[in-house]
């Protein structure tokens, strides 16, 4: 299978210290990627590797089913990059920093620089001196720079630092319609868990260096699905008239769960079998897995 | 070709967008007008001291009001003043890539690093070819303004070669300062790297070995210290290039391997 990205054994190690140990990625075409992790966890090492910019210590990089070559040569007319946080030629204009990205990436036609302002609201700053620009700009404009060649691979590192709340909504509709409408791969770190939750298909941890969990599509389903919790005095007659109403309970660790959408929304008709089969419950309550408790207990574990 | 062409326009858009230019230029102009003030002082001393230009009692040894003087100061301040002036305009071309935090910007293009640092390279040639030429006209105006004598065609031929001379080797020694303006990532590397080779190269030229020290070779060649014969050989010419070559081969080598963590 020919992946958007795939590492083997991907290390990096500066003096003695290991940034990066042994990352293993395979990110689908069309995914996005959501690539977690505490600050100095190993995720712009990483996304310097994938770019070309740092050399691996051990292991290897594949981009679009190419693997980087010395002086970092890789198929970057297909790739679209923000790294760290947003920068430009301050005395340049918003237009002028877009011309000049447009221009490295080989691209002709003066109109995708429009076509990238509008994409990205930026249209109305087309004149103004790239100092000038609040951070929140600042960032659309490099995600504008990082879009502007259409790539088919787009690596962001934390892209939406610095949005305002609908800036951060609109930056995630679009890099989903990206993803959806045109099949773009779209590979991004984050700190904002519920940001990478809503966004992701798929949800790589890194914690001192090294990949702790893959959360693919099932697992994150089962984050975002809300379940009710019971508990019980006896728990197989409960369990047992949940089932005979066609209820699908689960009895796992001391509670059980129901993951049907009627017990969810009407919680008050599940107590009320359980107290007319004479087994009342003790405790009942509507639960959603958090993303954020997992990243937590995961990352604090490793500690 | 194309890929060049695009990545000449962007560093050259960059360059001359800044005040970098206009402040370089400024500062490059200094040694014509102040080659022409010293021409007047030493046309007529009694006049500069009534006009405040100089102390009562400061005399005035060195050199006559003529043009072989002029052109030999505008050699020498081509030389020396390049050495300064030029190596600021390598600093900002490279250094601000790091300060700026856009160096990031530069990698992962279909565009080569090569061919990025190349344009770079073109565009500072360019820049300070351009100082060289203008500060040479300035000061052919200047000492016309001024009225001195001693102008010969033969004279202006000889003085051409010194000047251009003394600005090329000035600007084909850049290449480290660029180097150190990478490596460092950023200004104060590369300004202390320049002042460093104009101390040493003063040093080596008192102690008799500036024909082997190739940041010496650009002042000789100007006459600073005499005719240039006494001091410099073939082998000069031939550190000058070499150095050169040396400064661009780490410099490109360094863009293609270092890791980018800026």
């Amino acid at each position: 299978m020919n992946y958007a990205i795939e590492t083997n054994d991907l290390s990096k190690k500066y003096g003695d210290v290991l940034a990066v140990t042994h990352v293993n990625l395979q990110v689908k075409q069309g995914e996005i990627f959501g690539f977690l992790g505490l600050n100095g966890a190993g995720k712009t090492t990483t996304i310097r590797m994938l770019l070309g910019m740092i050399r691996p210590s051990e292991g290897n990089v594949r981009v679009l089913g190419q693997a980087l070559g010395a002086g970092g040569c890789g198929p970057w007319a297909q790739v679209g990059h923000l790294v760290e946080s947003p920068s430009a030629y301050p005395e340049l204009t918003v237009r002028e920093n877009l011309d000049i990205a447009r221009r490295l990436q080989g691209m002709k036609n003066p109109k995708a620089v429009d076509d990238v302002m509008q994409k990205l609201s930026i249209a109305s700053y087309s004149k103004r001196k790239a100092g000038t620009l609040s951070m929140g700009n600042l960032q659309r404009l490099g995600l504008a720079r990082a879009m502007i060649h259409n790539p088919t691979l787009l690596i962001l590192d934390e892209p939406s630092n610095g949005l305002d709340p609908a800036g951060v909504v609109e930056i995630r509709e679009l890099l989903t319609d990206l993803a959806r409408s045109h099949g773009v791969t779209v590979f991004m770190s984050s700190h904002i868990l519920t940001e990478v939750e809503r966004l992701a298909t798929r949800i790589g941890i890194i914690h001192k260096g090294q990949i702790i969990e893959d959360l693919d599509t099932v697992k994150l389903e089962r984050f975002r699905a809300r379940r009710l919790e019971i508990k019980v005095r006896d728990f197989a007659k409960a369990h047992a008239c949940l089932i005979r109403e066609n209820y699908s309970a689960t009895i796992n660790d001391g509670v059980i769960l129901v993951s049907d959408l009627r017990a969810i929304e009407a919680p008050d008709e599940i107590a009320r079998l359980l107290v007319n089969t004479d087994t009342p419950p003790t405790h009942l309550t509507v639960v959603q897995q958090n993303l954020e408790e997992h990243f937590m207990q995961l990352t604090g574990s490793a500690k | 070709m194309n890929t060049l062409f695009s990545a000449l326009y962007t560093e050259s858009l960059k360059a001359f967008r800044s005040k970098v230019p206009l402040l370089t230029t400024l500062g490059f102009l200094i040694a014509p007008l102040i080659g022409g003030l010293f021409m007047i002082i030493l046309k007529d001393p009694e006049a500069a001291r009534s006009m405040g230009l100089i102390g009562t009692k400061a005399q005035l040894t060195t050199g006559a009001a003529d043009w072989p003087t002029f052109f030999n100061l505008l050699a020498q301040a081509t030389a020396v003043g390049g050495a300064i002036v030029f190596a600021i305009v390598t600093t900002w071309v490279f250094g601000r890539e790091f300060s700026d935090h856009t160096v990031k910007e530069l990698l992962s293009l279909p565009t080569s690093r090569d061919t990025i640092i190349a344009a770079k390279f073109l565009v500072i040639a360019f820049w300070t070819l351009l100082l060289t030429l203008l500060s040479f006209g300035v000061g052919l105006l200047v000492g016309n303004a001024v009225v001195i004598p001693g102008w010969s065609p033969e004279l202006f031929r000889s003085a051409s070669v010194d000047i251009l001379g003394a600005g090329i080797m000035t600007i084909i020694l850049l290449p480290f300062v660029a180097f150190m303006a990478s490596i460092g990532r950023g200004f104060m590397p590369a300004f202390g790297w320049a002042i460093f080779t104009v101390v040493i190269a003063q040093i080596a030229a008192v102690m008799g070995w500036g024909g082997w020290l190739p940041w010496s070779v650009p002042a000789l060649f100007s006459g600073a210290a005499g005719p240039r014969g006494e001091y410099l050989g073939v082998h000069s010419y031939v550190i000058v290039i070499l150095t050169s070559a040396v400064g661009l081969f780490i410099t490109f080598y360094w863009w293609r391997n270092a890791d980018q963590t800026k």
